[in-house]
């Protein structure tokens, strides 16, 4: 306004004025009193906006302001938060269990190591001695077996294409306080609150890796593998996959370095992959000779054992939530002992007895048809190549000689139901069954039932009711019984013996996880 | 022997039967509702469960975050399955391990 009201005047100015220029202008008197009149309304507007009080900023100008200072205060928060999570390299959860078990076992033998090796030293012969050494049992209970497993998980994003995982995990005995580390000063009631050593229980250590710009989808896996409570495992402990591999074949904390190649591109089928593993299941150091001035290089003793095996799995064609391995390893020079020469004070070193083979198929179905049923069906096989070696005479590959080779298999099979009771969170039940000829042998050390039910030479039934709490915490109970038909069950050296034994064992859990 | 592998089939058969039709696949419908919009090349990208936490799924659609009139195309009973089915593979949820198979 004030622009155009200056205007005007300048005009009018230029116009009228015999003083701005050399030129006079002469205008028609009507013109001129327009032109007054005109500036004259034009005054009294100024000076009417002029005199009234300013106005306020329209509300939503002053929401606007509020709304981009907030942002700002976002954004300050924003860079707050993304600089933490950045810092923050691993994301950690955690695992609790707290189980009770009762055992009853019968028509069993026991080895007492430490008498074993004093009737050697007395001169006895190994069969002697090992007779000598040996308890029979009728009939022995353990009502009342309390244990706390705790884990510590971890995950990183370290890149788009590598990520890192790891488990660090105690799992104990209440108030166990008679192992060989234990005194009267340090003990289960004090071992966290007194200098004791530095161990660490690493279950799990290891990086997936996916080379960029590789022709191929290739993933390499290293380290301390995610390789105990595989395939169907996950069922009972009412959680998803654990392990790369069929718990029925190998079930360890395993290290080494696993190939994958990713074939959904080419065979259109849905997970599927192609793997090739390399890792060592012994490794032959003087760690546990408490004289060696290098506990950990390599005792000369046995040779080390190594393993190479290769897996192919995917999911089956038209089947959501569904999976098939097909397996095959090879173990060469499996150790007469996996903890070492225990016993050297006979002067007698480790050694190696053989090979193995160990090969599987694993079908698994969840959920099938939305029906809340989860089916299962394992078969595993397994052949022995013994060296010759036989220590003592007793225990070659699976004989007493070490002269013969032996094949053995094994069957696996089971189903967990969902029950469609949502006032009881969807409770599960299920059985699961498995049976193993004489000399069925596999590497499954690392079950989560301390039985090591897949190795049985002989027939293993199994119960168990999961309720579920909420998605964090669950209680299973359970019962298995198992039928031995032959001895050494989880071992590969030594002859397989008929037996008798039988093993019950009740249990009731509670399992939480976040 | 017979009789009773003949009952326990049958009863196994009426359960599952039963089951299956009280249980509705979260997933089909996630597929269904989600996937006709959300997929490479289509008006919305691609949504993976793990792109959130299960309680930011959960606030995100009471908060009616999701962009346009939901509602129209997707009923509240077929919205809970699909906050159901988001929540339970969220970033936070129980995932499967085993050596990565890449793509």
């Amino acid at each position: 306004m004030k622009k155009t009201l200056l205007s005007v005047g300048v005009i009018l100015a230029m116009a009228t004025s015999v003083y701005a220029g050399d030129e006079t202008v002469t205008i028609p008197l009507e013109d001129y009193r327009a032109i007054m009149n005109r500036l004259d309304a034009l005054q009294q507007r100024v000076e009417t906006l002029e005199s009234s009080p300013q106005k306020t900023l329209p509300a939503t100008e002053v929401k606007y302001d509020k709304v981009t200072k907030d942002i700002d205060h976002i954004y300050d928060s924003l860079d707050a938060l993304e600089t933490k999570s950045i810092k923050n390299k691993i994301n950690f959860g955690a695992e609790l269990r707290v189980r009770v078990d009762g055992y009853s076992g019968k028509n069993f033998n026991t080895i007492n190591m430490t008498n074993f090796q004093n009737n050697l030293l007395t001169g006895m012969a190994p069969s002697q001695a090992m007779g000598a050494a040996m308890t029979h049992h009728d009939k022995i209970n353990d009502p009342n077996n309390w244990t706390n497993r705790f884990r510590i998980n971890m995950q990183a994003q370290i890149t788009d294409s590598l990520q890192f995982h790891g488990r660090l995990a105690m799992y104990k005995n209440w108030g166990d306080s008679d192992d060989g580390t234990s005194s009267d000063l340090l003990n289960d009631f004090n071992r966290s609150h007194r200098p004791g050593s530095s161990n660490l229980w690493v279950d799990r250590a290891y990086v997936d890796w996916v080379p960029e710009g590789s022709p191929v989808p290739v993933a390499i896996t290293i380290g301390r593998h995610p390789s105990t409570e595989g395939p169907p495992f996950e069922l009972r402990e009412n959680r998803l996959r654990q392990s790369t591999y069929p718990a029925l074949l190998f079930d360890g904390e395993n290290d080494g370095v696993v190939v994958t190649f990713g074939l959904d591109r080419y065979t259109g089928l849905k997970e599927s992959g192609w793997r090739f593993a390399y890792g060592k299941v012994y490794h032959s150091d003087d760690d546990n000779n408490t004289g060696s001035p290098f506990p950990f290089l390599d005792d000369e003793e046995a040779a080390d054992s190594t393993m190479a095996a290769t897996f192919f799995e995917t999911e089956i064609p038209g089947m959501e939530n569904s999976l098939v391995v097909f397996s095959y390893a090879k173990i060469w020079d499996l150790p007469f002992y996996f903890s070492g020469p225990k016993l050297y004070e006979t002067g007698m070193a480790n050694t190696d007895v053989g090979d193995m083979e160990i090969w599987g198929v694993h079908l698994q179905a969840s959920d099938i048809a939305s029906s809340g049923l989860d089916l299962f069906l394992s078969y595993g096989g397994n052949k022995s190549k013994a060296n010759g070696n036989a220590p003592m005479g007793l225990f070659g590959l699976l004989s007493s000689d070490g002269q013969s080779d032996h094949s053995g298999y094994s069957i696996y099979t089971g189903l967990r139901y969902t029950l469609p009771l949502e006032s009881l969170n969807m409770p599960r039940v299920g059985f699961e069954y498995n049976q193993g000829s004489q000399y069925w042998f596999s590497m499954t050390m690392g079950t989560p039932d301390i039985f090591n039910k897949l190795a049985t030479r002989g027939n293993v039934y199994d119960a168990y009711y999961i309720q579920p709490v909420n998605k964090h915490l669950f209680f299973r109970a359970g019962y298995m019984y198992v039928d031995y038909d032959y001895t050494g069950s989880g071992q590969h050296i030594g002859a397989p013996r008929e037996s008798n034994a039988t093993l019950e064992n009740y249990y009731f859990l509670m399992d939480v996880r976040f | 022997m017979n009789k009773r592998v003949i009952w326990a089939g049958g009863v196994l058969f009426l359960i599952v039967g039963f089951s299956t039709m009280v249980n509705a696949s979260n997933l089909n419908i996630f597929l269904e509702k989600c996937g006709s919009c959300h997929k490479e090349g289509a008006e919305a990208p691609p949504v993976e469960p793990a792109d959130k936490a299960g309680l930011v799924w959960e606030k995100y659609f009471k908060r009616d975050r999701h962009p346009g009139n939901l509602h129209s195309s997707i009923s509240a009973v077929e919205l809970a399955d699909v906050l159901t089915f988001l929540k339970n593979h969220a970033a936070d949820s129980d995932h499967p391990v085993a050596a990565v198979i890449p793509k």
